[in-house]
């Protein structure tokens, strides 16, 4: 067997192949494309030209918009060639990587709140050369990779001793103190969740994660109240007024959620067909193409086309997950795993926030919003996972910082 | 290392992905749950603000009713014009296009700066696909072409629009009034005693490009009989309010306004103002049978086309300013010393209060002497002694001033009013004037002095304070045909009446009418009757019953009474005498009451007497009241197609 399927296979057959792996080397790197898990892939690209075909269909009625598409393409395009050069690289590569490109990822945050410039409220976005990029998306990346190899380096003797999980911590909290600044309250909460399942998986004492938990419901009213702005405070209080019912103002701070639910509801079990949304055709959902993207396909495709994308996620996220666990190191695992909880992350603010059961937080759906930025670090996550995929094997000795 | 301690954390890494992914189906499962909720069972809620969000209703506007003579035909009705119009979002050059406008019709240059400055307005106010109008009454000519080029110009927009239009113009101008754009004042006017609601509405509906308001005449009085009903056109749109598309909706359609027949004959009213050549003056017929008024002439007139879009204030100043008043509403709004005219009223009056016996005769000289004043009779050498037939034949202003003392001035404008005077009468027009019949009261009122009994003697030959429109003397003249009978004149025959008007029903003696009818056929047919060339209408028969009238426009001096001089060429054009003349006809079967006033013509016999039989005699030749009209035939259709082309 020469190829995966990324699904139904058995331990046994793991096994098998795990034998017929270790002489990779000697294959040459056809041989190593050709065994690529390209079922996970070819669905990667199913759901990115599914994004693309509802980024026409949002758009094409705007003349300013209506070439989106074929952008998005294009970087995708790109995305995905880049996606396929992470896959092949080997493990051993990103983790001397990994803790560089941390130091990197911390300056370049650094240098946003020193001369970054604005966009859409916050400073999120640093000049390099012609285009802008935004630190703070790397930064999921980086402090998944640096967790990983930080956990490679200490994990394997004193494993359950919390003090080895506070040096975690600090990885994760420093990049996320910089990003809630400029301030991204939502890439911050994406960064420590993913950052906590890194940990939890890890071995963290479930008397310690209780105790966290504890601590984070009773931090958040004091969250709330002083460390919150006001535009953040605003939202969450829309979010909490629609969330229970309560009178907002259809034209002010909740417009788009109410015309994203009315979208999504009028949608119904099989929509209004592709092209055929009234909300989605005549510019009532503002920010459709980006973060309201679902709207479009929940107008449009109804309450299957909906959940059948949700499938897709959860099915492309649970072969990450699964993946992850047969990786032989611990770098592997936990960074293939951090990358899925990046993803699932991302995921899952999005559509709770389009759902009305989040506040508004500008997270992208992953493949589907338009974005070049949240398309790259989607795809550089799946190339991380499919990297630690195809190296599960690999032994790392790595031991030092490089 | 162990390898058991190693086989620990692998178990364990184990275990916690799989609550890891446990923890993620849940959340996947709260996601699609909430899907469920939303699409499945919130699914006819949403729709329905979907529906609300998308869908709009625009009120549209309900097509005026038209306005038509008693057979049917139009006096107000509607016109296509073609309308030009820029709508701002499809072009990226204002001044351009525009410009490129200018070269196929013209459009003064201020103008196209101000309709630039409205093009860049709607465009910053984010209403860039509201059209700006840049032309409205685009003749045929300019309407092709304009259609031609529509394609090559960016933003232009050419439509047809239905206009209200006055087919007979001039014609029915002081009778139909005109319609234009409400203004503020109008909108007040007509939402008086509305709810918010219902005034908001109206408001809106008036803000519509097409809807007109009655501003004068019948136009404004039947303004809800005309007007009809808003409807809503249900229109699909988009986020920012650009229309996508139109949805049909029979039940939504406007209820256009109702027609309206008057009961003129608009073929009579022709005739009538022709035979006028041009002289500023009134004339109104009246069917003495039913009370319909067949003609109501006021000349000259205004073209009420004009008013419809607007009219310019250079052309409302030379109208206002004409000195020859072409806006001033004659036959019902235009008061005048009724002059002779009115001896039949004084003769009745006298008749009624017993102080004087028909066949009792006054001795004319001339000279009428009372207190230290003398009064003067018309005629040089006076009429000698006359009774009171010769005396309304020969006009005998002395038997008249005897006579009215005797009767005193309470009496005669007692008996005036049972004529119509005094009143006005409104039937279904605007600026319709009750002229006035002075009486002791009055004067005390309004002047503050006693009535002296010299002026009875004015009123006694229709002169002095008296004021009378030719519509009252008509009406008065169809009283004297109709021997007394009461009448009620109309002029609307199908559509909303007049609770103003009033039935001319104050008795009045049969036999003392048939006496005046006798004094007016003497007028016309007798030898002494100051008219005597008028009676014949020329059909091989029937005659007409008329009498003369000269209003003096001011007081006569003792110089021009003793040169004789005060007519024709020697004195001024507006100081001449106005001519009036009142008359029935057949003489002997009444069927047509008509009253002329031609302004300075000076002899009622010479000029208003000709204009009155001519008249007549087209009335009696076509018989308009035996044809077919709205009142006989139900079938009549109200929707006789009368769209024109543009002009």
């Amino acid at each position: 067997m020469s190829r995966d399927g990324f699904t139904g296979f058995s331990r046994g057959e793991a096994r098998t192949r795990t034998a017929t792996s270790l002489s990779f080397e000697t294959k040459g790197p056809l041989d190593k494309l050709m065994r690529l898990p390209w079922g996970f892939i070819l669905l990667i690209v199913a759901m990115a030209l599914t994004g693309i075909a509802m980024l026409y269909s949002s758009a094409h009625t705007n003349p300013a918009e209506s070439h989106l598409w074929r952008l998005q393409l294009i970087r995708f395009g790109v995305c995905f060639v880049m996606m396929i050069a992470l896959g092949l690289l080997p493990l051993s590569w990103w983790m001397r990587l990994a803790f560089p490109a941390y130091v990197g990822t911390i300056v370049l945050l650094v240098l946003v709140e020193v001369m970054g410039f604005s966009g859409g409220g916050a400073q999120r976005w640093l000049r390099v050369g012609p285009i802008g990029v935004q630190p703070s998306e790397f930064a999921k990346l980086a402090v998944t990779l640096a967790l990983a190899r930080y956990y490679q380096m200490v994990l394997q003797p004193q494993t359950g001793r919390i003090l080895v999980h506070l040096g975690a911590l600090a990885i994760m909290v420093i990049p996320a103190a910089l990003i809630f600044i400029q301030p991204d309250f939502g890439t911050t909460l994406a960064l420590l969740a993913s950052g906590a399942v890194v940990i939890f998986l890890a071995g963290l004492s479930g008397r310690v994660i209780l105790t966290g938990i504890v601590g984070g419901v009773a931090s958040v009213w004091p969250i709330y109240q002083f460390v919150l702005a006001p535009y953040q405070r605003e939202r969450v209080d829309t979010f909490l007024a629609q969330l229970f019912g309560g009178a907002t103002n259809a034209l002010g701070e909740s417009y788009q959620i109410e015309q994203g639910k009315i979208a999504i509801g009028a949608g119904g079990l099989n929509g209004r067909g592709y092209l055929q949304g009234i909300q989605s055709q005549q510019d009532y959902v503002p920010e459709q193409h980006t973060d309201f993207i679902l709207t479009v396909i929940a107008e449009e495709f109804g309450f299957i086309g909906t959940t059948a994308l949700l499938i897709g996620f959860a099915v492309l996220l649970g072969w990450s997950l699964y993946s992850a666990g047969r990786s032989a190191s611990w770098f592997g695992r936990l960074a293939s795993a951090g990358a899925t909880a990046t993803i699932a992350f991302y995921i899952v603010f999005n559509v709770g926030m389009v759902l009305g059961l989040l506040p508004v937080v500008g997270m992208p759906l992953p493949l589907i919003s338009y974005g070049g930025t949240a398309m790259l670090t989607t795809m550089a996550c799946f190339g991380l996972i499919l990297a630690a995929h195809m190296h599960r094997d690999e032994k790392l000795t790595a031991r030092g910082l490089f | 290392m162990s390898n058991k301690k190693t086989a620990d954390l692998d178990f364990a890494f184990s275990r916690r992905t799989a609550i890891a992914g446990a923890a993620g189906g849940l959340v996947w499962a709260g996601l699609v749950a909430r899907l469920f909720q939303l699409q499945i069972l919130e699914q006819e809620q949403y729709r329905q603000q979907a529906e609300a969000n998308h869908i709009k209703l625009q009120l549209a506007p309900p097509q005026r009713g038209r306005i038509l003579d008693r057979f049917g035909r139009p006096l107000a009705s509607h016109r296509r014009a073609g309308r030009v119009s820029v709508i701002p979002e499809q072009t990226d050059d204002p001044e351009r296009t525009l410009a490129q406008i200018a070269e196929l019709i013209e459009i003064p240059d201020d103008k196209l700066e101000r309709l630039a400055n409205d093009i860049r307005y709607n465009r910053r106010r984010n209403a860039a696909f509201v059209p700006v109008t840049i032309a409205n009454e685009l003749t045929y000519e300019d309407f092709a072409r304009m259609n031609v080029h529509e394609a090559e110009i960016p933003g232009l927009n050419v439509e047809m629009a239905l206009t209200r239009s006055y087919p007979r113009g001039r014609d029915f101008a002081h009778v139909l009034g005109y319609v234009a754009r409400a203004s503020q004042d109008d909108l007040t006017r007509l939402s008086d005693g509305m709810t918010g609601k219902e005034a908001e509405t109206l408001k809106t509906m008036f803000r519509h490009p097409d809807m007109r308001t009655g501003r004068q005449g019948m136009e404004r009085f039947a303004e809800e009989w005309l007007r009809g009903k808003p409807g809503y056109r249900k229109l699909v749109t988009n986020a920012h309010g650009r229309i996508i598309e139109e949805i049909p909706d029979e039940r939504l359609a406007p209820m256009p306004g109702r027609d309206l027949f008057v009961t003129i004959d608009s073929d009579l009213q022709r005739v009538a103002i022709e035979r006028f050549a041009g002289e500023s003056g009134a004339a109104v017929v009246l069917d003495i049978e039913t009370g319909d008024v067949l003609a109501m002439v006021s000349t000259p007139a205004f073209d009420p086309n004009d008013f419809v879009n607007g009219i310019s204030s250079a052309a409302y100043a030379e109208l206002r300013d004409d000195s020859r008043s072409p806006l001033y509403p004659r036959a019902h709004g235009g008061v005048y010393p009724p002059g002779s005219t009115f001896k039949m009223v004084v003769a009745t009056a006298a008749l009624e209060a017993g102080v004087i016996k028909p066949e009792e005769r006054v001795h004319c000289n001339r000279y009428y002497h009372f207190g230290n004043r003398t009064w003067h009779c018309w005629k040089h050498g006076g009429h000698g002694s006359v009774n009171m037939h010769q005396a309304i034949k020969g006009s005998c202003d002395v038997y008249f001033y005897e006579i009215a003392r005797r009767t005193g001035v309470d009496k005669i404008a007692e008996t005036a009013h049972k004529f119509g005077f005094g009143e006005s009468w409104v039937l279904g027009m605007t600026g319709g004037r009750s002229g006035l019949v002075p009486d002791r009261e009055w004067k005390q009122r309004v002047r503050k002095e006693n009535w002296y009994e010299g002026e009875t003697l004015n009123f006694g030959i229709g002169q002095g304070q008296l004021g009378v429109t030719p519509l009252q003397l008509a009406l008065m003249t169809a009283r004297i045909a109709r021997e007394g009978k009461p009448f009620k004149p109309r002029m609307i025959g199908i559509g909303p009446q007049s609770d103003v008007d009033q039935v001319l029903d104050a008795p009045l003696e049969q036999d003392i009418m048939a006496r005046m009818k006798a004094g007016m056929y003497g007028v016309t047919s007798e030898g002494g009757g100051t008219a005597y060339r008028s009676g014949d209408l020329g059909l091989g028969g029937p005659r007409l019953a008329g009498k003369t009238g000269t209003a003096q426009v001011r007081r006569i001096t003792r110089e021009e009474r003793a040169s004789g001089i005060r007519k024709g060429e020697n004195i001024a054009r507006e100081l001449r005498d106005h001519a009036l003349f009142v008359a029935y006809a057949p003489a002997d079967d009444p069927k047509y009451a008509i009253s002329v006033i031609v302004e300075h013509g000076e002899g009622g016999s010479s000029t208003a007497g000709p204009v009155a039989r001519d008249i007549l005699h087209y009335a009696l030749k076509t018989d308009s009241r035996r044809k077919p009209s709205y009142s006989q035939s139900a079938s009549l259709s109200p929707n006789l197609s009368d769209e024109g082309e543009p002009t």
